[in-house]
């Protein structure tokens, strides 16, 4: 049951990371590919304040959700100028940058050896830390995610978004400032994946640079893409089926070193295959073009 | 100190060259990013390791039945993954992002079959390097400097002299027009999916005497190779070879000040100041639709 519950709430924690994402690439078009640096800016930032400076993790979330926006307004300025998959690598490139960052920067980050012991959050006094009352922590801030980004896909904003993705240049003949939509994006984009990141550090307790690597950024890609892009349904379907389905070859009693790269197997083939017969995805209307 | 930085950048240079030529090649007739050439690179490492060392094979001719294996991965990756998207017009990100997943289900394939663990090519004992003025360098890096550099120019050769040569510029130039003087654009991409690979293949068995074989080598290669190619100007032949030697020069140099964890973070951050600043690169003439 426990074990059932640890499920949920990763799942509930990549879902926000496929929502953030999907906003940015499923409804505005932009291809990103270094998300995970952001999901690794929320958590570091998080980590590291109330480790070092005993702040509550309340706090912590909400300045690494902060941090993750500024490094989203940063790696935004590259998708001002390119398109498509020179974009895709701009942006991996800002991955493996912030990634590096982790890595190397020893005197802040512990480097390779990772942050330990990262307090759980509490409310009232009372500390969140069985995985009962993380899961429904999760669960809210899951449901504040889709009802911000359902406010901001459905209306007007969201037309300006879409038109975006379709016909850049017929929407700036309009008078909309495209750059403008597309700064904004990045940064609601990556203020969530902070959220996402600083959950995840506070549930896991501990973190390491390789949990935020550019394979991670394609994983939760694919995500989006397997659900269907411009879909929050599908995001939210996405991420649950991509990380429970991986779950399920722990049970056919395979080794752990057989394990993981046959996760990643899955992954690989399975992005190879949806490119092929649907890059709609599962539940999505539109595919990149 | 400078001249061994430099010596070590000319080395890791013609690896770069080398990858990033036969990417180049391949963009050249297709025209998106073929990332899963870094994996066809680790597969012929793990190839030569497993003819020379496994089955005790000389290892002249495992280095060529390895680059004859990259050859033919190369062909089947287009064959069965990049064949079915050009005939549904699919875009360059779907291209791709297929080669990712190509990339990701490969490299892990070959962590299962081999393991997580470090591999090594070397056989004999380590011998002492020569001196060139104040650098050490040793008689495998001269065979690598010396192997990449007859491999571009036969390669210049193949592709400036022969009738084969001249069919793949063609194509290159203007698909619809080759077509139109009879050549199958479909051939034309197989071999230079053919020989690009083989190139790789070459560059991973080359790495692999220098240094280790282990599954994620490939990753940091096509890395390179992308923005060697990219920095030289994308498609352009002699631009590849200058972009490789630049950024193995850079990078070396660079340690010199910034600690040599940084190596990758520095290659991207020339890349993104060369898209944002001057997407065509140093040698590049035309202006890649693509880019704005």
């Amino acid at each position: 049951m426990e074990y059932l519950l640890h499920i949920l709430v990763i799942c509930g924690i990549y879902s926000i990371l496929t929502l953030s994402l999907n906003l940015v690439v499923g409804y505005t078009g932009l291809a990103s590919l270094g998300h995970a640096a952001f999901f690794c800016v929320g958590a570091y930032i998080s980590a590291l304040l109330s480790l070092n400076f005993g702040l509550s993790p309340w706090i912590g979330l909400l300045l690494g959700a902060c941090g993750a926006a500024a490094a989203g307004a940063v790696i935004s300025v590259p998708s001002l100028r390119l398109k498509g998959d020179y974009l895709a690598l701009a942006t991996f490139g800002a991955g493996v940058i912030v990634y590096q960052i982790a890595k190397n920067w020893v005197s802040l980050t512990r480097g390779p050896m990772g942050l330990p012991g990262i307090p759980s959050f509490s409310i009232f006094g009372f500390a969140l830390d069985s995985t009962w009352s993380y899961l429904i922590l999760v669960a809210v801030l899951t449901g504040v995610t889709v009802f911000v980004l359902q406010r901001l896909v459905g209306g007007a904003y969201g037309r300006v978004l879409r038109s975006i993705r379709d016909d850049e240049i017929a929407s700036e003949a309009l008078g909309k400032h495209t750059d403008k939509y597309k700064l904004q994006v990045f940064v609601v984009g990556a203020f969530f994946a902070g959220i996402a990141g600083s959950l995840y550090a506070h549930y896991i307790t501990f973190i390491d640079p390789s949990s935020f690597t550019v394979m991670e950024s394609i994983t939760i890609l694919l995500m989006v893409i397997f659900g269907g892009m411009g879909s929050i349904k599908g995001s939210l379907v996405g991420a649950t089926l991509l990380v429970i389905f991986p779950e399920m070859l722990r049970f056919l009693g395979m080794p752990s070193s057989i394990a993981a790269p046959m996760r990643q197997m899955i992954y690989g083939l399975l992005l190879v295959v949806l490119m092929i017969r649907r890059p709609k995805g599962v539940l999505g209307k539109y595919g990149f073009r | 100190m400078f001249e061994q930085l430099f010596v070590n950048g000319l080395i890791a240079g013609g690896i770069y060259a080398l990858v990033a030529l036969g990417f180049s090649l391949i963009y050249r007739t297709v025209k998106f990013f073929h990332f899963a050439h870094g994996i066809v690179y680790t597969a012929a490492a793990y190839v030569a390791y497993s003819l020379a060392i496994q089955l005790g094979m000389h290892f002249v001719l495992a280095f060529a039945l390895a680059m004859l294996f990259a050859g033919i991965l190369g062909v089947l990756i287009d064959r069965t993954v990049y064949s079915p998207l050009r005939r549904k017009n699919a875009s360059n990100l779907i291209f791709l992002l297929a080669s990712f997943g190509v990339f990701v289900f490969l490299q892990n394939l070959i962590q299962m079959l081999y393991g997580a663990q470090i591999l090594s090519l070397r056989t004999g004992p380590v011998t002492e390097g020569y001196h060139v003025f104040s650098a050490v360098i040793t008689p495998i890096q001269i065979t690598i400097l010396a192997v990449s550099v007859a491999l571009m120019v036969v390669l210049w050769l193949f592709i400036m002299k022969t009738k084969l040569g001249k069919a793949m510029r063609a194509v290159s130039d203007d698909p619809i027009g080759a077509n139109v003087v009879g050549i199958n654009p479909e051939k034309t991409i197989s071999l230079s999916f053919l020989i690009g690979s083989a190139l790789a293949g070459a560059a991973g068995v080359l790495i692999a005497l220098e240094t280790n074989i282990e599954p994620t080598m490939g990753f940091s290669a096509i890395l390179k190779g992308i923005i060697a190619s990219i920095v030289g100007g994308i498609g352009n032949i002699p631009g590849a070879m200058f972009g490789g030697f630049f950024l193995g020069i850079a990078e070396n140099l660079g340690i010199a000040w910034i600690p040599s964890g940084w190596k990758d973070a520095i290659s991207f951050g020339i890349l993104i100041v060369f898209l944002l600043v001057r997407p065509r690169g140093i040698l590049g003439i035309r202006t890649e639709k693509e880019v704005l």
